[in-house]
């Protein structure tokens, strides 16, 4: 109750108040101290969103929502609307516009994941079936698939005979993710792919994979995965940083299962959950980078 | 009907602890009818690797509902879950007749067990919202149902997805939780 009243208070009016003397001293506005007081990295921009989003003028909040295009004419707005006299910050609104970037980028890169898990995988498109081929043949280049429809899906993870019904609610994101992993790391893929048979701790490569797609997509739309966007693209992160993100989560998943040893593969929820907990608490550091290093 | 709602029913069951066990083949839509009773987002399900359980809890009363992963790989796993369930509820992809004779035989095998002898069983004839599913009449006599003698048996049409059908099982249930035959 009592912190619930304190930060009411101070979220309102202290918060308000706080910055106006802290201004009136230093000369400077709060956005300025953050860029100048920071490191270039995601604490920054997380400062600076957090700042713009709290800040009470409508016109501040939305330089959050703005679209790449229009991110050179909201830092001219707001160095007009601040009053920021930027002969004497030099660095300050390319600072601002960067950070502005990373912000614009990141919530186009949610967009852009849902609509990809929006898209049902569907058997009639030629495109969704000849990924799904492509993904055969890359973890398993020296068997040949004999029927599309076949037991053969589940020796790489699949549930059954027809792989089209595993995607569920992950959609097209779950095939593009396991594919990617496929293409960029094939190496790994498939040594995870081998590992992943094995008798007493096996597990199914493909639907563990899009597990795993589910957990990406959670921390994503949870905004949990900012700092390591903000760390690692300079810019605006495209997708293909999403799909490098959850080859990173297949690898290291893959590595606290073998560490943790289940009993069984029926105890795959409690350690999903606990590895999820230890990737949460990675990347709540400022400067977290959750990277699979050795691309090929 | 969530879970809360099915516990207050079910409170003049004597045992402290009700456990339903929700079983069928992998893609029947077992971890969408938990969600749907959980009033969990059913959006971003993925398939079950292992299990799921939701508990309720209110005045020393539990309701545990175990959902298993349908993949035949894990399939062997189920027994390991029987002992003391008090309903088992059986779920059927009413739309998916390829796998009509694989599902059969796992219900055959599960009312033969020796574990769930007498347990009341509830299957749901479920995914009705597709327009290719087969009817519930269809299903029970396809899966040849009237054969089953030693317990009490339903079959109820449902929606998962929607919710259709969901709440008449699931009264059901809750009048049937004490009906286990010793």
């Amino acid at each position: 109750m009592i912190i619930h009243l304190w930060r009411y208070f101070y979220t309102n009016i202290f918060r308000f108040w706080l910055k106006w003397i802290v201004r009136l001293v230093t000369g400077k506005c709060e956005l300025q101290r953050i860029c100048n007081g920071t490191r270039k990295n995601a604490e920054r921009t997380l400062r600076i969103e957090y700042s713009l989003e709290s800040s009470k003028y409508k016109s501040l909040q939305n330089a959050v929502n703005a679209t790449e295009d229009e991110v050179e004419k909201y830092v001219a707005f707001i160095i007009e609307e601040k009053k920021i006299k930027i002969q004497k910050d030099i660095g300050f609104a390319s600072k601002l516009q960067l950070c502005l970037l990373q912000i614009s980028g990141f919530r186009k890169l949610c967009l852009a994941v849902e609509d990809l898990r929006k898209q049902v995988y569907n058997s009639d498109s030629k495109e969704h079936e000849e990924q799904l081929m492509e993904l055969w043949n890359l973890l398993m280049p020296h068997e040949k698939l004999k029927a599309r429809i076949t037991k053969q899906w589940c020796d790489i993870g699949f549930q059954g005979d027809d792989p089209k019904t595993d995607f569920r609610g992950m959609g097209m994101l779950g095939l593009t993710n396991l594919l990617y992993f496929s293409k960029h790391y094939p190496h790994e893929a498939r040594q995870i792919l081998a590992r992943s048979n094995h008798p007493k701790l096996g597990y199914s490569y493909a639907i563990v994979g899009i597990n795993l797609t589910e957990m990406a997509y959670c921390l994503l739309t949870k905004g949990l995965l900012k700092s390591h966007f903000y760390n690692s693209v300079p810019g605006t992160p495209q997708l293909n940083d999403f799909h490098q993100f959850y080859c990173y989560l297949t690898y290291e998943f893959d590595k606290f299962w073998f560490e943790e040893k289940p009993e069984s593969i029926m105890y795959f929820n409690q350690y999903r959950e606990k590895f999820h907990e230890k990737v949460k608490r990675q990347l709540l550091d400022y400067n977290v980078v959750l990277a699979l290093k050795n691309e090929k | 009907m969530g879970l809360l709602s099915i516990l207050r029913k079910l409170k003049s069951a004597p045992d402290q602890e009700v456990r339903i066990l929700l079983l069928g083949l992998d893609n029947a839509g077992k971890t969408t009818l938990l969600k749907q009773l959980a009033s969990e987002d059913i959006t971003h399900i993925t398939p079950t690797q292992g299990f799921n359980i939701k508990s309720v809890q209110a005045q020393g009363f539990k309701l545990n509902v175990w959902d298993i992963g349908g993949q035949r790989k894990i399939r062997p796993y189920w027994r390991n879950y029987f002992e003391n369930t008090d309903i088992l509820i059986y779920v059927i992809d009413s739309a998916d007749r390829k796998r009509f004779e694989e599902t059969g035989q796992e219900l055959a095998e599960l009312v033969d067990e020796e574990k769930l002898s007498g347990v009341p069983v509830l299957i749901f004839a479920n995914k009705q919202d597709l327009l290719t599913a087969a009817p519930a009449a269809e299903i029970a006599e396809g899966l040849n149902l009237h054969t089953i003698r030693d317990r009490v048996w339903q079959i109820q049409s449902c929606s998962a997805l929607t919710g259709e059908g969901v709440s008449d099982g699931m009264n059901w249930v809750c009048r049937n939780v004490n009906a286990k035959k010793k």
